[in-house]
């Protein structure tokens, strides 16, 4: 009996105590308020299109979040409620170089049960500044890597056994996704970090080829380009098609169910709503609005990728046409809110430029195409100019040299673009136009070069 | 309704019909039953068969899923319990566990590396142990800890959560809560004090490994062991089934999600879910990976170290096992413990 006494002595008597340290628990905590973390890294250096997701120790709307949460200079962008107790801010613009912004939490209540942020809470970022990654070939191999604006500190992003044949950056510029060739003789999509190391595979295409990745604004779904294998390994591949994938759910389908509908080259929309791709075998640019299923066609026939106007609503692309002068390569201008295309450049040309690789900045007021400087000269120069005006500047037009690939980075003030010089050794070199500079400056030899924010 | 407005005449009508004696009191009875069920059932509001056809189908459904899910660990756990009986010897278990509280509800934590038994088999294997001379306190912690802490477990929930602070968290938690619940109830001196006098007593099992037993013969015994175990417990399990699948079919989950907020509400729906759903350990981690973002962590992370420990299955089997003053330190110490663990997290960790 003595023993039996003992044990529920002992038994209730733990119970009594944690009874009272759950009671202290409660009483501390309400006492302490609602906490509040985010994903802000320790040294407060993050991308330009940075989504910062603030997670409260309580469940908050995003409606109320947005009372609590600034951002001071004021930014462009909105909160979205991830779950219950998430919110993101979501920035709409990237963030501007040199300065620091402040994103501060103020004490009030978060929701009707009375709980509150009861301290002011501060945390401060800056954006980095960009790199650039690059595709460097070498026997037989062809990685990913990485270097500053400068061309320094160049690091290899890819394992040396993989040989990457197209790649993408990320908008946030946190991963990249590039295309490499698998065991089967497919090609199968992989991601890597910003960092490099190891590259985890995001598509198995077994005996398909996926190949030009492309990264929807947003970094949610990728675009890329399939062509099936034959029924049997000595039968061609099928036509490429263009299929997106969506990271988050995981849906994998063909953008167009119509089989007939090939697609090269894939480009988004900057609000990631439509995409564009081109037919090489009807010779059009197919651009659908993959939120109505609105499915336009823009005759072109030089393949040459679409660029978009930073608000998603007007696009130019090249196409060759018998005009008045001639055959000429021209650049037409879509404009989606009227339903128009307009001969933009070319049309009145005295000979023809061979227009290609044009690009919208994300500046209104910018853009680049590459041209042939003269009749007589097969290479190519890289020409700035105003949409609105046609008024502009050749950045890159040394003639011994071509110019094309023009990237422009997220703020639209410096453009990369490759270079080949025509005479003498072949070198494919990487160039670099700074905002205030009338000349172009080599920073380093690769090919595909991107912006990786 | 037609017949509630029939109902007075028909009572007239029976009335007259056993005073005029024509026939049988019995039959104008059961007239008179039908008659009552047929107005309750027209007094019941419309829909209310295809609403209890539903309840009852979705009642099936669950108790299936929470029987079949059970079932092959608790043939586990039984098979573990024979194998046991005729394998080993109380000398062994001596040697195997130290006699000293501590270190025996430690020990005993750990087991279920060496029998990875979920929450319906480690009752029996248990209950074999203490046959055995498994010391109190390692047999509770093994109890309440085996069902988290062995390999199966382990990774189910590295492959829910991946190999991070759910995993560490759920680990730790429940190690600390089994081995505290052992240290307790080694401050019962007899173990009959808490266990149930069939337990407690002579064995009732008419079959024994004989010390000349070949091995083929031990095994046929531990597997006649299985059996009769299998149906012993079995009964239990499909009681403990079919309550926690009346619960989940009449009580609403989506009523309980919704006053789940708050740090303190929350961890006390996440503990009500964990008795009611009733979800094996090895898979539980999956369902809890739903509840991610709707609530928070310590919340979850409470679902997932009480759950194993303490559902309606499990209880009713520990009351075969274990006098009632037991099972309610067994259940209630870790209630305290995870609810005290969760409102840490919801409060001052995450």
């Amino acid at each position: 009996m003595k023993s039996r006494l003992s044990f529920d002595t002992v038994a209730l008597s733990v119970m009594v105590v944690l009874a009272v340290v759950i009671g202290a628990v409660i009483l501390l905590g309400e006492g302490a308020g609602v906490r509040v973390r985010t994903d802000v890294p320790v040294d407060g250096i993050v991308g330009p299109f940075q989504k910062v997701t603030f997670t409260f120790s309580d469940k908050i709307s995003a409606e109320i979040a947005s009372g609590l949460i600034s951002l001071d200079p004021i930014h462009e962008g909105y909160l979205e409620s991830l779950d219950d107790y998430s919110v993101r801010f979501v920035p709409l613009k990237p963030f501007e170089r040199d300065v620091t912004y402040t994103f501060k939490v103020i004490p009030g209540e978060i929701n009707s049960t009375t709980r509150e942020v009861k301290e002011v809470q501060n945390w401060q970022v800056q954006v980095r500044e960009p790199r650039v990654a690059y595709v460097v070939s070498a026997e037989g191999q062809s990685g990913i890597w990485s270097m500053d604006s400068f061309g320094r500190g160049a690091k290899r992003l890819t394992d040396e056994t993989v040989k990457v044949l197209s790649f993408d950056v990320a908008q946030s510029g946190e991963f990249i996704v590039f295309s490499s060739q698998n065991q089967n003789g497919g090609i199968d999509l992989w991601r890597v970090s910003r960092e490099g190391g190891d590259a985890s595979l995001l598509m198995d295409c077994g005996f398909d080829r996926c190949t030009t990745p492309v990264i929807a604004p947003g970094d949610v779904r990728i675009a890329y380009s399939r062509e099936a294998a034959g029924p049997t390994p000595d039968l061609p591949f099928g036509s490429p098609r263009i299929w997106v994938v969506d990271l988050e759910s995981g849906a994998n389908q063909a953008v167009y169910e119509d089989q007939s509908i090939l697609g090269y080259s894939p480009t988004w929309s900057p609000d990631a709503n439509r995409l564009a791709s081109f037919d090489g075998l009807t010779d059009f640019i197919n651009m659908i609005d993959l939120r109505t299923g609105e499915h336009l066609l823009f005759p072109s026939t030089t393949g040459g990728p679409v660029t978009w106007s930073p608000d998603s609503t007007r696009f130019m692309y090249t196409t060759f046409d018998q005009t008045e002068q001639g055959g000429r390569t021209l650049v037409k201008l879509a404009d989606l809110t009227t339903s128009e295309t307009l001969n933009f450049i070319g049309e009145k040309d005295q000979y023809d430029y061979s227009y290609y690789s044009v690009a919208w900045s994300p500046r209104e007021d910018r853009a680049v195409l590459s041209l042939r400087a003269a009749e007589d000269q097969p290479t190519k120069i890289l020409w700035i100019f105003d949409p609105s005006l046609l008024d502009g500047i050749v950045i890159a037009g040394d003639t011994d040299y071509t110019y094309n690939s023009p990237q422009w980075d997220v703020w639209g003030s410096a453009l990369l673009f490759q270079q080949f010089k025509l005479k003498g050794q072949y070198a494919p070199e990487i160039g670099l136009w700074q905002e205030g500079s009338n000349q172009s400056v080599v920073i380093g030899e690769g090919i595909m070069p991107q912006w990786l924010p | 309704m037609f017949s509630f407005y029939l109902f007075p005449l028909v009572i007239i009508l029976c009335v007259e019909t056993i005073t005029s004696k024509r026939i049988s009191r019995n039959a104008v009875l059961f007239i008179l039953l039908a008659v009552l069920l047929a107005v309750t059932l027209s007094l019941l509001p419309e829909g209310f068969f295809t609403w209890l056809w539903d309840k009852l189908n979705v009642f099936a459904t669950v108790f299936l899923g929470i029987f079949v899910e059970a079932v092959p660990y608790l043939l586990l756990g039984t098979f573990a319990s024979g194998l046991v009986e005729v394998f080993m010897d109380r000398d062994a278990m001596s040697r195997w566990v130290s006699n000293r509280p501590g270190a025996a509800a430690i020990s005993g934590a750990f087991m279920g590396m060496v029998f990875p038994v979920c929450e319906c088999g480690v009752v029996p294997l248990t209950r074999r142990l203490f046959k055995k001379g498994l010391p109190l306190s390692a047999g509770i912690s093994f109890l309440l800890a085996a069902p988290v802490l062995n390999p199966i477990v382990i990774i189910s929930t590295a492959s829910a959560f991946g190999w991070g602070e759910m995993l560490l968290w759920r680990f730790v938690i429940s190690l600390v809560i089994a081995v505290t619940v052992g240290l307790v109830f080694s401050a019962q001196g007899e173990a009959a004090e808490v266990l149930r006098p069939v337990m407690a007593g002579d064995d009732h099992d008419h079959i024994h490994a004989e010390a000349g037993d070949s091995v083929r013969e031990k095994i046929r015994k531990a597997l006649l062991i299985t059996v009769d175990e299998f149906f012993d417990m079995g009964r239990y399990l499909v009681l403990g089934s079919m309550l926690a699948a009346g619960l989940q079919t009449f009580v609403s989950q989506s009523a309980l999600l919704a006053i789940g907020s708050g740090p303190v509400l929350s961890v006390l729906v996440m503990l009500l879910l964990a008795v009611i759903l009733s979800i094996c350990s090895t898979v539980d981690s999956f369902v809890a990976l739903g509840f991610t973002g709707v609530f928070s962590f310590g919340s979850v992370l409470s679902f997932l170290v009480f759950g194993p420990m303490v559902d309606i299955k499990s209880v009713m089997m520990y009351l075969q096992v274990f006098k009632r003053r037991a099972v309610f330190y067994i259940v209630g110490i870790p209630f305290l413990m995870s609810l005290a663990a969760g409102l840490v997290f919801n409060y001052f960790v995450k």
